[in-house]
């Protein structure tokens, strides 16, 4: 297989073109006005906010009245909590029982949908998003229902096999894979949307021309398939990443982050200093982190163009 | 140096400039040892009463969604009727989750609030310090009510309603097995009781005891209320290592390891399936339990009474309190003057009181959850509410009444009481799983209280 580049770029209109001290002051500032809009808006509501949590992260306030300068002592309290490792802990056992899932089930589902040949692509393609679009509340309520111990479907399905009936919400050993199983079954859509996007971007020539030299469907996946859409692959990683660490309207309103704390998130123990009108640490606690996923993120890009 | 190097230097220093500016836009910082948030007092944070004989302007009052909104909302008129320039705006609100955030945003921030007696303390800094208003009325205010709305000497809350605890109980079984619950004088006697149902009936486990940790610190604070106690003492100390909890927690444990308690959440769909079968026939909680035989539990309604609850030790106390509710009035509030009218009436005026706790649209018999804290409100001569079909049509006003006036005082709420339930209220938990002993649930929840909550409160 060859690839042709043109031989050479389009050349350039002739004529000089004016340098920005002949150019009118008009034109000059015209790109300035057009970023201005932006830079106010990012000023107001990224880097103020960003500036102040800072700020009050060395502070121990509670929403009311003057803060009190406290150093680092909100960090160093937090890194000796048991309860903030926790929370971390807690995030990184769903991330392991959410992303590796996640992006194996919408490889599989986005390869499917991607075929040319499956009648009624689009209908599928919509039912696969429909569960991303749906309120997370509403959903988060129905799994309230629906595994419910004594009255749930799941454990009535379980009961009526005559299998055991599980405590999906309220044991510390099923509360975080219920979780999990929301949390796929909210944003694989999703992750689908996302594959297909970068399975769409393979030229067709690429797969005429494995098949022409014989290869099976199993080998183009692996060959093909995967390699290409790497990059896309690792964004939806580092994209769930972020998401699993921040997770809190999942915890919040199926579990309230029990039973014992042991699916208190990242991100809902963040929100509990807030509840506790615990500014200062609370914004401690968000910086830790932003570190923590900046790391993280990081990694991946690493590993990323370490495989280019 | 080039022209290029001098705009990106000049930029820079413009972000840094701004970076500089927009720190500043915080709230004022202090080295001193005093925790943020303390600028109440006589000048700042201290409610008056208007000095106007007619008051007007517009109010915003958050309350709960559900009933007690319905029973407010129809008191609304009445007070028009006082205060026919007064404008208030009614509004249900997920008040827990709504109201921090607002209180620290100070943007639409409402001029009255209905809040858990447990989280006024927590979010003190935001209201007015109401002791001002109140003086005329304290000699009247139930101890206790007083007590959990009080931080550092300054009232924050205007105390709304008691809920004594009191003793449910399933007369009918209790007849059948020839027990008289007027013997059930001590906890002893109630788990003798107890074992003698579950020797009539292998499968009872009469007493409940609460699942969900919230609500099971609330309740076992009630059972730490008979004895004079809470989690801490007017100066915020810690005191839950005591001989009270420990002989509180060690009935507990003893209750559930005898087989002789069902566990289960407050009315959730196992603790309702338990109450209509028999398993469960002892219910230690506080009045608002009423509304379940009222609404709740259809095939043995009106075989339910009410009773004081057993004392820890003969001739003490025959009830604690169990949660409650009172009114506060935000410091960034529009109209906070014209809020505290709103409710002065409600809770003070003998026209407002009747209007709240007698009979209404919502409640025709009467609000029979919960009895007035102001005592002229709460005379066991001059019931507001009327007995009850739910519990065989038993008089329930002057049971609760009676019962309220023995809640000992000396109990107040910290401000991290809530926060406390992530250590003690699993605790609890873990001990009714087996994990832990009584010693250990003290002693772990001291020091875990101590170190993430006290500690850093101080």
């Amino acid at each position: 297989m060859t690839i042709t580049r043109s031989a050479a770029p389009a050349r350039r209109p002739s004529g000089r073109r004016p340098t920005a001290s002949r150019r009118p002051s008009g034109r000059r500032l015209a790109p300035y006005a057009f970023v201005l809009p932006f830079v106010v808006l990012f000023l107001a509501f990224g880097v103020y906010p960003l500036i102040y949590t800072f700020r009050l992260s060395f502070t121990s306030w509670s929403g009311s009245g003057p803060a009190q300068w406290v150093g680092w002592d909100n960090y160093t309290y937090l890194l000796g909590s048991d309860a903030f490792w926790s929370s971390l802990a807690d995030s990184a056992v769903l991330w392991l029982l959410i992303v590796p899932a996640q992006v194996v089930i919408a490889l599989i589902a986005a390869v499917l949908l991607n075929n040319a040949k499956l009648r009624m692509r689009g209908f599928y393609r919509t039912v696969a998003l429909v569960p991303f679009v749906t309120p997370l509340v509403a959903m988060a309520q129905i799994w309230i229902v629906v595994f419910d111990a004594d009255y749930g479907a799941v454990n009535r399905l379980l009961g009526a096999a005559g299998l055991p009936q599980l405590d999906w919400l309220t044991s510390t050993t099923w509360a975080k894979p219920t979780l999990a199983l929301l949390f796929l079954w909210k944003t694989t859509g999703f992750a689908i949307v996302i594959l297909l996007s970068g399975l769409q971007s393979i030229p067709a020539s690429v797969y005429e021309a494995a098949e022409l030299d014989g290869a099976s469907r199993t080998r183009q996946l692996v060959s093909i398939t995967v390699p290409l859409v790497r990059r896309v692959v690792l964004f939806l990683v580092v994209m769930q990443t972020l998401a699993v660490f921040q997770m809190f309207a999942e915890p919040y309103v199926v579990t309230g982050g029990g039973p014992y704390g042991s699916t208190t998130t990242a991100g809902l123990y963040l929100y509990e200093h807030l509840g506790r009108s615990d500014l200062g640490t609370g914004s401690a606690n968000s910086f830790l982190l932003v570190a923590l996923v900046m790391l993280i993120s990081l990694l991946f890009v690493r590993l990323l163009r370490e495989r280019d | 140096m080039k022209r290029t190097q001098l705009r990106r230097r000049a930029v820079a220093a413009a972000a840094g400039l701004t970076a500089v500016v927009l720190a500043a836009c915080g709230p004022d910082v202090s080295s001193g040892p005093e925790s943020g948030g303390t600028g109440t007092g006589p000048s700042e944070g201290t409610l008056a009463a208007p000095d106007t004989d007619a008051p007007s302007g517009e109010i915003t009052i958050w309350d709960r969604s559900g009933d007690l909104f319905e029973v407010f909302d129809g008191v609304i008129e009445r007070f028009n009727e006082r205060y026919p320039d007064i404008v208030v705006h009614h509004e249900a609100v997920d008040i827990d989750t709504k109201l921090p955030t607002t209180l620290v945003a100070g943007a639409d921030v409402p001029d009255g609030v209905f809040l858990d007696d447990a989280k006024v303390a927590g979010l003190s800094d935001h209201f007015y310090d109401l002791s001002a208003v109140l003086e005329p009325y304290l000699g009247d205010i139930a101890a206790q009510k007083a007590e959990v709305n009080t931080v550092d000497g300054r009232i924050y809350g205007v105390p709304w309603d008691l809920n004594p605890g009191l003793l449910y109980y399933r007369a009918d079984i209790l007849d059948e097995a020839g027990i008289d619950p007027a013997s059930i004088e001590t906890y002893d006697d109630l788990f003798a009781a107890a074992e003698q149902l579950k020797a009539a009936r292998p499968d009872a486990a009469p007493i409940h005891l609460e699942k969900e940790p919230f609500l099971g610190q609330l309740w076992l604070e009630m059972f730490a209320s008979q004895l004079g106690t809470s989690l801490a003492d007017e100066d915020g100390e810690l005191r839950l290592d005591s001989p009270e909890y420990l002989q509180i927690l060690t009935w507990l444990d003893e209750v559930n390891k005898a087989g002789l308690g069902t566990r289960a959440e407050y009315l959730g769909p196992a603790d309702l399936a338990t109450l209509e079968s028999g398993q469960q026939v002892f219910v230690p909680w506080a009045i608002w339990w009423d509304f379940a035989p009222q609404q709740l539990l259809p095939q043995t309604t009106g075989q339910w009474r009410a009773m004081p609850l057993p004392a820890w030790t003969d001739g003490g106390a025959r009830s604690g309190a169990m949660g409650g509710s009172s009114f506060v009035i935000p410091r960034d509030g529009q109209n906070p003057e014209l809020a505290w009218l709103f409710y002065e009436f409600l809770v003070f005026d003998p026209e407002g009181f009747q209007a709240v706790y007698g009979p209404n649209a919502i409640y025709p018999d009467g609000l029979n959850t919960s009895v007035p804290s102001y005592a002229p409100a709460a005379d066991p001569a001059t019931p507001l509410f009327g007995p009850l079909a739910a519990l065989g049509g038993q008089d329930l006003w002057p049971v609760a009444i009676e019962a309220g006036e023995q809640i000992p005082g000396g109990t107040p709420i910290p401000s991290w009481w809530a926060g406390a339930v992530d250590y003690l209220g699993d605790n609890l938990q873990r001990m009714f799983d087996g994990e832990l002993t009584p010693e250990q649930v003290i002693a772990e929840s001291t020091e875990q209280i101590q170190t993430n909550l006290v500690d850093r409160a101080s």
